[in-house]
């Protein structure tokens, strides 16, 4: 029995702060430009393709290819999403939504056109290539240099809100745009930072669970929903919301997983969000903010 | 007609309005006035049921209607103006009255045809009838105010609560819109409670003012008692004038 | 005695010591009249091409999803993103009942109709207490979810490769004249669903959809019950898209759940509801044969046509005007019209 709760407490903590990484890009284009990136999935494909084509076809090494991809990743969220999709159809809210997930998918089917499962793509981005024995638990050095890799992501981006001047002003755009805008925040400028900031966890994310997640063309999908499930249960837009339901839904999908049977864990997760819902409508942080 | 006891209304730490009583009779024409942040939309917001009184009750001839839903309060023939014009921006002006006709009494067999053709006459009463086919959100700022009185008594009030109806007119519309709610008042025989900023146009018109300062209420009385009192006077000038 | 007379510009019809009489203006229903007589003859020039003949029948299909869509978009005041939920749900509702109870098709499209009202009853409180944005994301989870449920109960729901072999709606003989019949009836339940919608948008309900849609709180001080016309309007067209279902599993007697569930399909039928036109629920048909035609025209490409298909969508929502879609190049907007905007985030 102890084992059991060891396990689900290790995974709690692993799940949870990789769902973090996962949905923290996705909070902060809720919570400071008020749009649902639909597309959000398509940061996750990128990440993988996007390094696998630099360096299978292009030939550069590991490190090049990382960086040629940020530089990608970075260029299409702002040309595509921000400029193409959300500043056009600002006013058509069901168009923009419906063309982000266009993107996505067209990219999603473009990766399996390309590099179909059978073409065996993956990042080589181990770290340390072990397995670190917690109590009872054995569990790969990887996975836990992605939760502490998550964490650490996280950390650096809450003291970026709280401390800085940028961050502030991201908060009170967050709170209230126009007020934001009288007090000489510069909000183009800030909402072009929050879509490169945005993508930057995901990004991180991909290549840090890369080894041990498998990389498949389809799974901009499953992490969209993840990242979307911990958005509605902590508050959209709210990071205290996020980090708090990430680790929520990790415990949630462990224990199930242990307790009981591994393949309810979304169903359940979905289950309780619903009902967190009912009780408290908004999520467990509703506020119109940020923080 | 109206009886509010007691009403209190906490928004966090704020307190909107505590413990405000008082009564309309039917046919008056009542005042509601008070310095800004006095919490008099508050207090309408709470008799309209869009929010929920903390405590306190409110009754409306014999019946109870604190926390009702909003539309079972218009039921009971009660209707508002916004302070802020909030028309059916994309419908013409004679489907946002239409839907006043068919919904502010139990009216389960009307045709859309019949309500447009009554609707037609609230919007010729208030001297909109030739905007009838012309979208709200083309509509001026003096013809959204009569849009909204026409919508509000569409759905046939027994008492209707005005929210600065006055405001961001200039004097000639003001008393274009004075006399079309007096004639409301005469010709569909309504109570009114009336907030209002513009004091000459309240003082003229109510017979009875209630006056408001933080939540609570401050004086009530004839208009001739309330520009003589002196919390009014502080309330609005500051202690010196007093 | 019963008399129909015909007059010159009305029909007059006598019953027993009543008379009805209606007026007979050719120019509302001529062009409406010609549309229908178009779409009923279509399959006389594709007779000799059955899979054609198929898209024009999934094309009847993609709009009897999207017409009941729209209508509960503007209805509940909030944008459905999982709308084949409940065409999930009646579809394998059909199909169980079909192959492991032997239900007729008539059975199993009263216990589809259940099912549908049943699930969409129990949901119907997500469309007043929740956000449009929470309301959005929740219909977005939600066929997903059931796909996850799908393939977890593989043995009952046999994952990806689905049910197959539910008993026919009917059986003409030769399988041409059932291509042609399946056409005709998914023809007629298109139409039904756009005569009902037509006849709600038109009546006094129209009216007072159009105010729930603009102004909830206000909708809701003038004596609208607003929860109890949204829990209409959510549970409503959740049904015909449960039997839309159940045609599916009785006319192409194969029904998988990825199929119809993840988001590639919701895709095809939002585009369908933009490209149409949000605002005439008539612009749904020339937007479903339009997708239909372009889906099945890029089929022929190979692999890449999953690429190309959502390409091509963007390209059309681009080109067409904005929120007129294909519509709007065929109908004048008068200046009267309700052209609704829908909010996500409300």
């Amino acid at each position: 029995m102890g084992s059991t709760w060891q396990s689900i407490l290790v995974y709690t903590f692993i799940w949870g702060s990789i769902y973090l990484l996962i949905s923290l890009g996705f909070s902060l284009v809720c919570g400071v430009l008020r749009i649902f990136h639909l597309g959000y999935g398509a940061i996750f494909v990128i990440a993988a393709y996007g390094t696998w084509v630099f360096m299978e076809d292009v030939g550069l090494g590991l490190i090049p290819s990382i960086a040629l991809m940020f530089l990608v990743q970075i260029g299409f969220a702002v040309a595509i999403f921000y400029r193409g999709v959300f500043q056009r159809y600002l006013e058509e809210e069901e168009t923009l939504l419906t063309m982000a997930v266009l993107i996505f998918i067209a990219l999603t089917h473009l990766a399996n056109y390309l590099y179909p499962v059978t073409a065996g793509v993956s990042i080589p981005t181990t770290l340390i290539d072990d397995i670190l024995k917690i109590g009872t638990v054995k569990i790969a050095y990887q996975m836990v240099l992605a939760a502490l890799v998550g964490i650490i992501v996280t950390l650096v981006f809450v003291a970026m809100f709280l401390k800085t001047r940028v961050g502030l002003i991201i908060r009170a755009m967050s709170q209230n745009i126009q007020a934001a805008m009288l007090m000489g925040a510069n909000v183009r400028k800030m909402y072009y930072l929050a879509i490169v900031l945005s993508v930057i966890p995901p990004t991180i994310c991909m290549l840090m669970i890369a080894p041990f997640w498998g990389i498949d063309p389809f799974m901009g999908s499953p992490l969209l929903m993840t990242a979307m499930l911990v958005a509605i249960l902590g508050g959209l837009g709210n990071l205290k919301g996020s980090i708090t339901a990430s680790y929520l839904i990790g415990f949630i999908h462990a224990s199930v997983s242990f307790l009981y049977m591994s393949r309810f864990m979304g169903l359940a997760a979905l289950v309780v969000t619903l009902i967190v819902l009912m009780i408290k409508r908004g999520g467990l942080f509703a506020g119109e903010t940020l923080w | 007609m109206l009886e509010v006891k007691g009403a209190t209304k906490r928004f966090g730490g704020l307190l909107a309005v505590s413990g405000v009583s008082f009564s309309v009779k039917e046919g008056e024409v009542v005042g509601l006035i008070g310095p800004n942040g006095a919490g008099k939309t508050t207090l309408l917001n709470l008799i309209c049921g869009i929010y929920k009184p903390d405590s306190g009750n409110i009754h409306f001839l014999d019946n109870e209607i604190t926390g009702l839903a909003s539309n079972r309060i218009c039921r009971f023939g009660i209707s508002r103006t916004y302070q802020i014009p909030q028309p059916f921006e994309a419908m013409t002006a004679l489907a946002g009255v239409a839907v006043g006709v068919l919904h502010g009494k139990k009216r389960s067999h009307m045709s859309l045809a019949d309500a447009a053709l009554e609707a037609s006459y609230y919007l010729e009463f208030v001297g909109l009838f030739a905007k009838r086919d012309t979208l709200a959100r083309h509509l001026t700022l003096y013809e959204l105010r009569m849009l909204e009185l026409a919508r509000a008594l569409a759905t046939t009030p027994r008492l209707l609560l005005l929210d600065e109806v006055m405001a961001g007119l200039n004097p000639g519309e003001s008393s274009k819109a004075l006399e079309m709610i007096w004639s409301a008042q005469e010709q569909f025989g309504i109570t009114i409670l009336w907030i209002e900023h513009i004091m000459k146009i309240i003082m003229n018109a109510a017979e009875r003012i209630v006056v408001l300062q933080y939540g609570q209420k401050i004086a009530e009385g004839s208009p001739k008692e309330i520009a003589g009192n002196a919390k009014v006077i502080e309330a609005y000038l500051g202690g010196r004038h007093a | 005695m019963v008399s129909l007379e015909f007059k010159r510009d009305r029909l007059q019809l006598r019953w027993g010591d009543q008379k009805y009489e209606w007026e007979i203006e050719p120019r509302y229903w001529r062009n409406p009249a010609i549309g229908v007589l178009l779409l009923a003859i279509l399959p006389l020039f594709v007779y000799s091409y059955p899979n054609i003949l198929t898209m024009f029948t999934t094309a009847n299909l993609y709009a009897a999803i999207a017409i009941p869509l729209g209508l509960q978009m503007i209805g509940t005041a909030r944008v459905n993103f999982g709308p084949q939920l409940y065409l999930g749900l009646g579809g394998y509702t059909s199909a169980l009942l079909n192959l492991h109870l032997g239900w007729s098709p008539l059975a199993t499209l009263g216990a589809t109709i259940l099912a549908c009202g049943f699930l969409a009853l129990l949901l119907s409180p997500t469309t007043f207490i929740a956000k449009g944005l929470y309301f959005s994301l929740i219909t977005l989870i939600l066929p997903l979810t059931f796909l996850d449920v799908t393939f977890i109960y593989g043995d009952i729901f046999r994952g990806e490769v689905g049910l197959t072999g539910m008993s026919a709606l009917f059986n003409l003989g030769k399988v041409r004249w059932n291509y042609l019949g399946y056409f005709y009836v998914s023809l007629l339940l298109m139409l039904l669903y756009l005569w009902v919608s037509d006849k709600i948008g038109r009546s006094r309900f129209g009216v007072t959809l159009a105010a729930i849609n603009e102004n909830e709180d206000v909708a809701r001080m003038m004596g609208v019950d607003i929860n109890r016309y949204k829990i209409f309007y959510f549970v409503f067209p959740s049904i015909l898209t449960g039997i839309v279902g159940w045609f599916i599993v009785h006319t192409f007697r194969t029904f998988a759940g990825v199929t119809y569930l993840p988001l590639d399909f919701m895709i095809k039928i939002l585009i369908i509801v933009i490209v149409g036109g949000r605002a005439y629920v008539y612009g749904a048909i020339p937007g479903a044969y339009l997708i239909s035609a372009v889906e099945d025209s890029l089929r022929a490409l190979g692999p890449i046509n999953y690429v190309v298909f959502p390409l091509v969508l963007i390209g059309l929502v681009l080109i067409l005007p904005r929120g007129e879609g294909l519509w709007g190049l065929y109908h004048k907007r008068h200046h009267r019209d309700y052209f609704p905007l829908f909010h996500v985030r409300r």
